[in-house]
């Protein structure tokens, strides 16, 4: 690269830019997001529906006010524990797509607990809840992670799998064992009062904090402690890592057991939080979105935390949206789901191949 | 008994046609994911056209070919633009999902007046026999096209220069450069095809029974197809296998729901046999592969 293309760059940066390569992957990460409001304004124009004022008023209803923020940021909670657990797999290579599943068991063990343990006080039940959310989701991830280890089955299909089997796990459970007392639909008994998370304004609670502390502890991590940058090289090249000393099976573990921790993590703040119970469909897709965003943000923390918040944005404007001018919520499915299509595609990859080609 | 095997056969129906697309797709190389979405496409496909031309048949057309496209376009995102598969067909599924829901308008079911249902057909003598008349007799066209294509892809995989061709450009390595073929058209085919018997699964699902189209009318039995096509290790009659034994549980759900077993833990049997069959396999490799 020519010393004139790049811009002004900070003293004893690395050679080749940070800043210019930063640019490059925010530019990657906008693309799937232009194109899916492209693909999102054609569904609208198609149906009668002006695509500018509607994303005007999506605009507004997400951000337009301290309520319509705390909304937004509502929503991006579970996000952000899904996005998060499914980057730390991702930055190790590993494509655990099992979040779900996790999600929901470990939103399950929190719920239990807390209807289960009135007699402690919240300062200690909350913790307990949300230690025996991670545990479980670690758990549920461990099955996978050692079958991709040891015998090298592919964690694509079995944590794909996995996922209909602790959905499938979660309601019998809760149809049976924690069916609540007079309720006929498929919920558990309300957890004690003490063990909801404390509310920070709005429908915003102390699992934002969580989760934004998760997200800063993997950002430190990643970049600066020595497992850390195992976990990257053995996602960048695993051949390469493993002839650097580094125990590729053992770090592989461990990213879809941590993978595993976070969404329980996250279906514990979920259910303490907002459901206060356990419901069956628990999680819409949470562990879907969260694929979504970690392709988003390249696996890297200030990603996650900007694409929650957009995923966040989207569904809690959706909601209103949907309530005041009849646009049917499902219209953020269909943007989720052009952003997934096109962030799949590799931009890097296309234009090699491109030049290949013409080669 | 009787119904029991009656109604695992109309079951088993949409599950084998997208498992034998997915087969083929997996042949050729591509992991589908995305069979759920393009059965969901094609049961609205089919209601709407057969509802608008009060013909079944031209509503199965229309399932199969628009489901096709839609595989195509799948296919050209994976082979082309270098998509990974997994995350493109997670997202094809969400996007279809939330198309067809945009349509409906959170009315979630679709029932136009005039929808024209597949007929049954009744085989004189047959019957009359018990088991082998619950199995064969009072199916429609589509069941038994069904399971004359599992004999069909076996054939086609292992006898025919196409076949042999779809295989060469799904084995690992460049054995299909090696011959001189144009490995990612193979691919785009075979994901084409998959796309077709998707769509006519769904199809058949919404025109087989009761002609209208709901948005959970799938269900999870596009991931069904797929544990069923790993069950059977991407083989036409041990997949066809799979099919019969997950629309079997299926329908003795309710039997064992009336007995007291729980649904929810039957309908995670497939799921949970296929982690175990892929163990199964990755330990009988390892042993393989192991020096004596």
């Amino acid at each position: 690269m020519a010393a004139a293309d790049v811009p002004a760059v900070r003293p004893g940066a690395p050679p080749g830019s940070a800043l210019a390569g930063a640019l490059r992957s925010v530019g990657m990460s906008l693309l799937p997001v232009a194109a899916a409001f492209v693909v999102g304004a054609v569904v609208l124009a198609v149906t009668g529906w002006d695509p500018i004022s509607v994303y005007r008023v999506m605009a507004r209803e997400a951000f337009g006010s301290t309520a319509r923020v705390e909304s937004t940021l509502a929503a991006a909670t579970p996000l952000l524990f899904a996005g998060l657990a499914t980057a730390i797999a991702f930055r190790g290579g590993v494509f655990n797509i099992g979040v779900d599943g996790c999600f929901v068991l470990g939103g399950l063990a929190a719920a239990w607990l807390g209807a289960a343990l009135t007699g402690l006080p919240g300062w200690l039940l909350i913790p307990v809840c949300v230690l025996a959310g991670m545990i479980t989701g670690a758990v549920w991830s461990a099955p996978p992670a050692f079958l991709r280890v040891r015998l090298g089955v592919d964690e694509v299909v079995s944590t794909l799998m996995l996922n209909f089997v602790a959905i499938g796990l979660a309601s019998w459970i809760v149809n049976t064992l924690l069916l609540a007392q007079g309720t006929a639909n498929s919920a558990s008994s309300p957890v004690a009062p003490q063990a909801e998370l404390p509310g920070l304004g709005g429908d915003v609670t102390l699992g934002l904090v969580i989760a934004l502390v998760g997200v800063v502890f993997y950002g430190v991590w990643t970049r600066w402690s020595a497992s850390g940058y195992e976990l990257r090289m053995t996602g960048l090249n695993p051949a390469f890592a493993q002839t650097a000393g580094i125990s590729v099976p053992r770090v592989v573990f461990q990213a879809m057991l941590w993978s595993g921790l976070v969404a329980g993590a996250g279906g514990a703040a979920h259910a303490l939080g907002v459901v206060h119970r356990f419901v069956d469909g628990f999680s819409p897709g949470y562990g879907f979105t969260g694929i979504a965003i970690a392709l988003l943000a390249r696996n890297g923390a200030v990603g996650i935390v900007l694409a929650s918040i957009l995923f966040g944005a989207l569904a809690s404007a959706g909601a209103t949206v949907q309530l005041f001018s009849d646009i049917p919520l499902d219209i953020v499915d269909v943007l989720q789901g052009t952003i997934m299509v096109f962030a799949a595609v590799q931009v890097v990859d296309l234009r090699r191949r491109i030049r290949r080609q013409a080669a | 008994m009787g119904q029991i095997l009656a109604a695992a056969t109309l079951a088993a129906t949409p599950l084998l046609l997208a498992a034998l697309g997915g087969l083929l797709n997996r042949r050729g190389g591509i992991v589908n994911i995305a069979l759920e979405g393009k059965m969901l496409l094609g049961a609205i496909l089919a209601v709407v056209v057969s509802a608008e031309t009060g013909s079944w048949v031209a509503g199965l057309a229309a399932a199969t070919v628009g489901s096709a496209f839609a595989g195509l376009l799948f296919s050209l995102a994976i082979t082309r633009a270098g998509a990974n598969e997994i995350i493109a067909g997670l997202g094809f599924n969400i996007l279809v999902a939330g198309l067809i829901g945009y349509a409906l308008d959170d009315e979630g079911t679709y029932q136009p007046a005039g929808v024209a249902t597949i007929p049954r057909i009744d085989i004189p003598g047959i019957d009359a026999i018990p088991v082998l008349g619950d199995v064969l007799s009072d199916k429609d066209p589509i069941t038994y096209l069904a399971w004359l294509a599992v004999p069909a892809t076996a054939w086609f995989l292992a006898s025919t220069r196409a076949g042999l061709r779809l295989r060469a450009a799904g084995a690992p390595g460049d054995s299909a450069y090696a011959l001189g073929l144009r490995a990612l058209a193979i691919r785009d085919a075979s994901t084409v095809a998959a796309g077709a018997f998707a769509g006519l699964a769904g199809g058949q699902l919404a025109l087989g029974l009761v002609g209208l189209f709901n948005q959970g009318m799938v269900a999870g039995r596009g991931f069904i197809a797929l544990a069923a096509f790993y069950f059977g290790r991407a083989r036409p009659w041990p997949t066809a296998g799979a099919c019969a034994i997950f629309a079997l549980f299926d329908a003795i759900q309710i039997r064992l729901q009336q007995e007291g077993f729980s649904t929810q833990l039957v309908s995670t049997l497939p799921y949970l046999v296929v982690v175990v069959v892929l163990t199964i396999t990755a330990i009988q490799t390892q042993r393989r592969e192991a020096p004596a």
